[in-house]
């Protein structure tokens, strides 16, 4: 039995007609934490939706395995129920639906073999709210409707950590928080990452990696892996940017030029 | 073969119910003004979506009277509460029917109130005495015949400081003959009154449903309202709302839920005739397939209503391309010193909002059915009949499962 949870192969995506994925390669470990960086426009979150089935996300080539699985014909609700979390960037806001009875819908969905009944579910929850360290007036709220940034990250790992995955994307879960709440949800993060569960960091900078660290680091950049190291790959891109390893990553003159317009719009 | 809704079948009618020849006279008045009368004109503000310019009577056989008598706990009879039918209450009570029976709704009013004068049968009288309390809700179900009509009246009269909930439910299976349903509900609430009136519309898709609903406050009285519609393949319902009394307070609750061919159109009024009065309008539809559905509804607020405090709301969610609704809200400020605030949306549930559920294992019909309930949520948190409440969340879930008729159990 191989220990590879993911395995990305020449990866090509388009979003109407725009290629944002250009023949990704990446390869991830069971129980292993990965972070994907790279600058805005890099193609992060696309990856992140393309292994959760997000409609509108078109594969032009290659293949992504899923515990030996092709999953590309999966829906999302059954890439889920085979253990794919995504925490996403901007979670949705559900009016009317409590975060309890839609997590509760969820957890018995993912495990409908031993499903939980509401009383035993509120227990269930009650021990990850302790664990996470969460206001528990959250979860009888509607989901994310009022939530503060750090209100809906933190309900995104209470979610990660009722719903127990195999692979947890988790699309810059830091954007938007403070200090203070960075370190909360990083160590909630850090609780929850067991020997079974792969987590694939999505990032624009080092800041989360100093609270979750990682054991392999890939730099994407134009739709592509251009770079995969340690810890201190993390480093070199915090004090020299993007755009100045650019070159050493082998990437023409135009996709550099476009990396560099790119980080000048967000900053 | 049953008899259609002709002059000799009011008689007939009036005959078999024993009724004392005052009620019979009013019935063959009524008779005649169906007969003289224009159908509504869909040109007019208060039919603009409903055209019955060809709405074909002969189709219906004569109401044939059915209802089960209504049950009134003995405590609450000795107490003096009246909840009969009307047969029962001309011959016990002649005197409350005269002064509380088609004096909100004119007979005249159109062409389907008409009828409902000349056939209504079914009928019940609920009267609650001065300071008295009904703690429980009453119940009253209403059948009709397949190919047939009825024509159910319900007169509500609260005396000063009482209160009382009624569930007045529609339904029937479904089959194939035409039936129609011509109701009409006049509610008066006196002083420091709270009436909770719910009105059930399940009806079988062979039935064309028109209802009148009308309620007056009198001063610090609360009248709540809930309309709902799921059955019928054309339901067509006025709640009005009459803010008489000062300082009154009107709770107009609209849910309904449309699927295949169904059209339902929905008219209200909040007007507000008393200084310092609220009214607070919320009605929410979701429609399906190829279903349509009309709102129009108007706050009215005349000269003398200062401080007059009026919300209303009217919310669509569209799940499917075919479907329409349409919403059109109205004001009418005569009142200088008022708060009148209106709003209405159609929209499609949104695919951000399943895909969120999805990517949590959710599988689209159940994620669909969550936004749905989210969706109605608000109607369902402010009903305060727990029987109803849990029915109609059933009734709800069927309708997103499938286009299946289903009754609502209370």
């Amino acid at each position: 039995m191989s220990d590879t949870l993911l395995e990305i192969e020449d990866l090509h995506v388009e979003i109407e007609g725009n290629q944002i994925l250009k023949g990704l390669n990446l390869s991830m470990d069971k129980g292993e934490i990965h972070a994907i960086m790279g600058p805005n426009g890099s193609g992060k979150s696309t990856l992140a939706y393309v292994l959760t089935g997000r409609p509108g996300y078109e594969v032009t080539a290659g293949k992504i395995f899923y515990k030996g699985e092709d999953i590309m014909e999966l829906a999302p609700d059954e890439r889920a129920q085979r253990g794919i979390f995504l925490a996403f960037q901007y979670p949705t806001e559900v009016p009317g639906v409590s975060v309890v009875n839609f997590m509760r819908t969820a957890y018995n969905a993912i495990h409908a073999d031993q499903p939980k009944s509401a009383m035993a579910f509120r227990m269930y929850l009650q021990e990850k709210i302790d664990l996470l360290e969460i206001p528990s007036e959250l979860v009888d709220r509607y989901v994310n409707q009022g939530f503060s940034g750090g209100e809906k990250k933190r309900n995104e790992v209470l979610q990660m950590a009722v719903l127990t995955p195999e692979l947890a994307i988790m699309d810059e879960t830091d954007s938007g928080l403070d200090i203070d709440a960075l370190k909360h949800v990083s160590a909630g993060v850090n609780k929850l990452a067991t020997p079974d569960v792969g987590i694939m960091l999505i990032t624009h900078y080092q800041r989360l990696l100093n609270y979750i660290r990682p054991d392999v680091v890939h730099v994407l950049m134009h739709g592509q892996v251009v770079k995969s190291g340690g810890f201190e790959l993390a480093e070199r891109l915090e004090a020299e940017g993007y755009a100045g390893l650019a070159r050493e990553f082998g990437l023409s003159q135009e996709a550099i030029a476009e990396v560099q317009k790119l980080e000048k719009a967000r900053a | 073969m049953a008899e259609k809704l002709t002059r000799d079948a009011v008689e007939r009618l009036a005959d078999r119910l024993g009724e004392p020849g005052w009620l019979a006279e009013r019935r063959l008045e009524a008779f005649d003004l169906f007969s003289k009368m224009d159908p509504p004109d869909p040109r007019g503000e208060e039919w603009r979506y409903t055209d019955v310019r060809r709405f074909d009577f002969d189709r219906f056989g004569a109401p044939t009277p059915s209802m089960a008598p209504p049950v009134l706990p003995d405590d609450l009879a000795r107490k003096g509460v009246i909840f009969t039918d009307f047969v029962t209450a001309a011959r016990d009570y002649p005197e409350l029917l005269k002064e509380h029976f088609f004096t909100d709704v004119p007979v005249d009013e159109h062409k389907f109130t008409a009828l409902h004068g000349a056939f209504h049968s079914d009928d019940v009288l609920l009267y609650v005495p001065r300071g008295v309390e009904v703690e429980l809700p009453l119940e009253v179900a209403r059948r009709v015949a397949p190919g047939g009509s009825t024509f159910p009246h319900t007169s509500i009269v609260l005396e000063d400081t009482a209160s009382v909930t009624l569930v007045d439910s529609f339904s029937s299976e479904e089959f194939s003959d035409d039936a129609l349903c011509s109701s009409v509900v006049e509610i008066q609430a006196g002083r420091g009154a709270i009436v909770n009136y719910i009105s059930l519309q399940s009806w079988g898709r062979a039935v064309s449903h028109f209802q009148t609903q009308r309620f007056t406050g009198y001063r610090d009285s609360t009248v709540r309202s809930l309309a709902v519609n799921l059955g019928s393949s054309f339901a067509r319902t006025q709640v009005e709302s009459v803010l008489q009394g000062e300082g009154a307070f009107s709770e107009m609750l609209g849910l309904y839920f449309a699927d295949a061919d169904q059209h339902f159109a929905q008219r209200t009024l909040q007007y507000h005739d008393a200084p310092h009065a609220t009214s607070d309008l919320l009605y929410k539809g979701a429609l399906k397939e190829h279903s349509r559905s009309e709102y129009s509804g108007l706050i009215k607020v005349s000269r003398g209503a200062q401080g007059t405090d009026a919300y209303q709301a009217n919310r669509n969610l569209v799940l499917s391309d075919n479907a329409m609704a349409h919403s059109i809200p109205q004001l009418e400020i005569e009142a200088n010193e008022v708060r009148c605030t209106h709003g209405a949306t159609v929209a499609p549930v949104e695919e951000e909002h399943l895909f969120y559920l999805m990517s949590r294992g959710i599988d689209r019909v159940t994620a669909q059915k969550l936004v749905v309930f989210g969706f109605f949520g608000e109607v369902l948190d402010r009903i305060r009949v727990p029987g109803v409440r849990d029915g109609l969340s059933d009734a709800i879930s069927a309708k997103v499962e499938s286009g299946a008729h289903l009754e609502v159990a209370v």
